[in-house]
């Protein structure tokens, strides 16, 4: 087994965990009833603990364990989950993933790390107390097997026996591992191995497991956290755990029940503590006068296994059954959620885009050669291919909610490190975006709401004094949007106070004495670099090195960012982003001798020139009441030539803005895959990209937001 | 008749590395009547001239794209680029692609040549440097001058004739019409 390769499938699930772990936290203080989710991070922490043990990261299970003993006892109600506490834990959880991150560094902590950790676990400790026996591991680490006392001749400890199935090492666990781990929870005070299994000379198959031992570990960890130890190996090894002070009649069903020879196992376990001698030699005559069926105990599941040696009292037979249920109802669920590498899924779509242009290029073939079944075949597949075209395509949307959701703790941080007290709502969670946009928009969005916390929303005497309601609300929102994807934050504070932006622009030389701006372009003043009318410099934001870096990251996104506000009453930034996936359905149309390519949902309508123009000299239609500008091909693209008699204008919408795009000819909706033209052509204005098309040239696409805003300016 | 080449980069790379820097192997071309080589090296391959999709509000050096198995490659003409006249297309003329650029960031390119000749091996000892002056070429885009069979032939340096940060600049100081 690649070590690696699963280290870093831990570190990826381990940041899953923490995640859901957050969201469980903050979540909580809202609710009546957190059971669940109490439960939800119990379980995350819980299982970063088992899963660090197998690597042996020792200072991850350490630091963990102590966090997981807090938590246990909020699950089991004798410590209420107070705010200092979520805060606290909160701190906890940071530390991990950050101590997950310094994995990719190597194993070993920092000091500073392990500072950090010693910090928080003093901080934890007020909330353990009453429970001296789940302190911290420290004293059971690794080497601690020595130290101690000798082992009490009563049954005060678990007893584990294990017996190795043969591809335990092709699986690539290492019994020794499971040994080390038991021994961080708790004082391993005896260890037998059992090596009568291991064939002799040319028999013997270095890749085959034949170890086993018998174990007796002094702990507190409950039957669950030790059976779960061994969760890996469970189905191919027998492994039977007898709790402290069980009766003799146990160890011995368990002599029996092992195939090695009874007496050097009662040996065993009378060394280990679980039996005494006395026992030992009242058993095996036992053994002798009863007939005894023997045999092994082939691959039967650990849980009944437990059950059937009665080595669990009823009640909890009850909730081990119903945990086996909720465990299987997880792992349903979860097989509904497969996790696919991303370069896979690009290669995927890359591989769809060029199976739609060859199925174009089949279609016009078809269509030339004039046979029948051929044409009906051909449209068979072009109408498979745009089911999968859809779905690979699908496959890489994900819901902005996941985005939003980060948001959650940032305002609760924040408004708590400023004082404030701000809701935040979230609606259109379920809008799906290109998982590439997603991540990209997570910067910008980060530093608008960071500027709404800290800016926007005012302290509470003042929004008393304004009349406002104490707790200023943030919403986010995001929905779709003829062809675009709109996202908002909105908040209910004092607005972009207008007079101060244009004071600071004077200040700043941006604009001239005097000069008057409509309200658009003074909200826009605050995308200058370096622009900040912050009085105060808090650690947030201020510095005026944010919203120059947010726009240009919208306009690398090709979208653009608007600012709706109102002095007093709050702020809206609206970001519209183009939904241009790689593979959109186009309309082509034709100008001079060349081909061009306008995104299907963009277009309205399309029409005839001629009946519609309003003003040739201004560039303008009227399409039934409604004056729009338009602006013509041949013109923008100086292609040479005369326009033909009759011109086409194909009516485009981008948001709230309309025009038309006269053309020569109209050609027809078309399925197509966008090839990037590079960077010699970035600066081009007008054109977004290429395709090719069924007969092999290559089509330009219409950049269609660029031109309606040029042709609204030449408009204004 | 122009052949359709395809070179293996890779073995060319080597067969140079092999002859230990003393060497190079250059693809001749002629051009407006003049002959120039480049360096093997950055050749991916040599097609004929195919229809071209013109791009509006290019700089006319860039003649437009095409399709290469499915892959949109702009075409250069280079007697533009070297200030001269427009390339006639004839029977012959080809386009050569190449790729250039550093490690981080290559780009493919198709340069429109008169014709294609062949790949000469020219030893580095049978290398000069530029001419000061003489050419009218602008000297950064000259490599060297190569001595074959008695002849003088121009080397150009790809990755300066063909920077894409300067012909995108270039692109970007054309009037892009209202």
């Amino acid at each position: 087994m690649d070590l690696d390769k699963a280290k870093q499938t831990f570190i990826i699930e381990a940041h899953e965990l923490l995640g859901a772990m957050e969201e469980s936290l903050l979540a909580v203080e809202g609710q009546a009833d957190p059971a669940e989710s109490v439960n939800a991070m119990f379980r995350a922490v819980h299982t970063i603990k088992g899963s660090a043990g197998l690597f042996g990261l020792d200072a991850i299970v350490h630091f963990s364990h102590t966090v997981e003993t807090a938590l246990d006892r909020v699950r089991s109600h004798q410590l209420i989950l107070s705010g200092p506490l979520v805060s606290l834990v909160l701190e906890c959880h940071d530390h991990l993933s950050s101590m997950i991150d310094g994995l990719q560094q190597g194993d070993a902590e920092s000091p500073d790390s392990h500072a950090e950790g010693e910090a928080l676990i003093s901080r934890l400790l007020p909330y353990l107390e009453g429970h001296p026996g789940a302190e911290s591991p420290a004293g059971s680490a690794l080497a601690t097997r020595a130290k101690g006392t000798p082992p009490e001749p009563e049954r005060g400890s678990w007893h584990i026996s294990a017996r190795f199935g043969p591809d335990v090492l092709r699986n690539g666990m290492d019994p020794l591992s499971f040994v080390r781990f038991l021994g961080t929870l708790g004082r391993i005070v005896h260890l037998s191995p059992i090596l009568e299994s291991l064939p002799q000379g040319p028999d013997f198959d270095p890749e085959t497991c034949y170890l086993g031992y018998e174990l007796d570990l002094e702990t507190d960890a409950d039957r669950q956290t030790l059976e779960d130890v061994f969760e890996f190996v469970r189905d191919d090894s027998q492994i039977r755990l007898i709790p402290p002070h069980s009766k003799v009649e146990e160890y011995v069903q368990l002599i029996r029940e092992l195939p090695e020879e009874d007496r050097q196992l009662g040996e065993i376990l009378v060394a280990g503590g679980s039996i005494t001698a006395k026992d030992l030699e009242q058993c095996l005559q036992l053994q002798r006068a009863e007939a005894y069926e023997g045999g092994r105990v082939q691959g039967r599941l650990l849980g009944t296994i437990l059950i059937e040696e009665q080595a669990v009292p009823p009640p909890v037979i009850a909730a081990a059954l119903d945990k086996q249920k909720k465990f299987q109802e997880r792992q349903a669920h979860d097989l509904k959620v497969v996790k696919v590498q991303a370069d896979k899924l690009d290669k995927l779509v890359d591989l769809v885009g060029e199976l739609v242009i060859a199925g174009a290029t089949a279609k016009v073939l078809a269509a030339l050669s004039r046979d029948g079944r051929m044409l009906e075949s051909t449209a068979v597949i072009n109408n498979l291919v745009e089911e999968i075209r859809d779905t690979a395509l699908g496959l890489r949307m994900v819901q902005i909610g996941e985005t939003f959701n980060r948001f959650r703790r940032i305002v609760r941080d924040v408004s708590k490190e400023m004082g404030k007290t701000i809701e935040l709502e979230i609606h259109g969670a379920e809008t799906e975006l290109d998982k590439s946009i997603v991540e990209k928009l997570n910067d910008p969005l980060m530093h608008i709401v960071r500027n709404s916390i800290d800016h926007g929303i005012e302290p509470m005497e003042v929004r008393r004094a304004r009349g406002k309601s104490d707790t200023g609300t943030l919403v986010l929102n995001a929905s779709h949007e003829s062809g675009s994807i709109l996202i908002e934050v909105s908040d209910d504070g004092g607005g972009l106070n207008r007079t101060k932006i244009l004071a600071k622009a004077l200040e700043r030389g941006l604009i001239a004495e005097g000069a008057t701006l409509s309200d658009q372009e003074a909200c826009s003043l605050i995308f200058e670099p370096g622009f900040s009318t912050a009085d105060a410099i808090s650690n947030l934001s201020g510095r005026g090195v944010g919203m120059d870096v947010v726009r240009r990251n919208i306009d690398e996104l090709r979208g653009n960012i608007e600012i709706d506000t109102e002095e007093g009453l709050g702020t809206t930034i609206r970001i519209r982003l183009p939904l241009t996936l790689a593979i959109i359905d186009g309309f082509r149309v034709g100008a001079g001798n060349a081909s061009y390519v306008i995104p299907l949902d963009m277009v309205l309508e399309c029409l005839d020139l001629g009946p519609f123009l309003e003003s040739e000299e201004h560039h303008l239609i009227n399409l039934r009441g409604e004056v729009l500008p338009f602006l013509r091909l041949r013109e923008i693209f100086q292609i040479p030539g005369e326009p033909p008699s009759r011109e086409r204008v194909v009516v485009v919408e981008y948001g709230d803005l309309r025009a038309g795009i006269v053309v020569d000819k109209l050609y027809g909706e078309f399925q197509t895959v966008i090839k990037p033209l590079g960077n010699l052509f970035r600066q081009v204005k007008g054109i977004g990209g290429s395709t090719i098309l069924g007969s092999g040239d290559v089509a330009l696409i219409l950049d269609v937001p660029q031109l309606i805003q040029s042709a609204a300016a030449v408009t204004r | 008749m122009v052949e359709l080449m395809k070179l293996n980069k890779r073995q060319a790379q080597a067969m140079t590395t092999v002859q230990a820097e003393q060497r190079g192997q250059y693809l001749a071309f002629s051009l407006g009547g003049e002959t120039f080589a480049m360096d093997i090296r950055s050749v991916k391959e040599v097609i004929q001239f195919t229809a071209l999709t013109e791009v509006p509000l290019m700089p006319t050096f860039i003649r437009g794209v095409i399709n290469l198995r499915g892959a949109v490659v702009p075409v250069i003409d280079l007697s533009i680029r070297f200030g001269r006249t427009f390339t006639e297309v004839t029977r012959r003329t080809c386009i050569v692609i190449l790729e250039v650029g550093s490690s981080e960031e290559t780009c493919v390119l198709g340069i429109m040549v008169d014709n294609v000749s062949e790949v000469l091996d020219i030893g580095e000892r049978d290398i000069e440097p530029a001419p000061a002056f003489g050419s009218n070429l602008r000297s950064e885009f000259i490599a060297g001058v190569g001595k074959v069979n008695g002849k003088f032939v121009i080397l150009l340096d790809v990755n300066r004739v063909l920077s894409v940060e300067e012909m995108a600049s270039l692109t970007a100081e054309t009037p892009a019409g209202k």
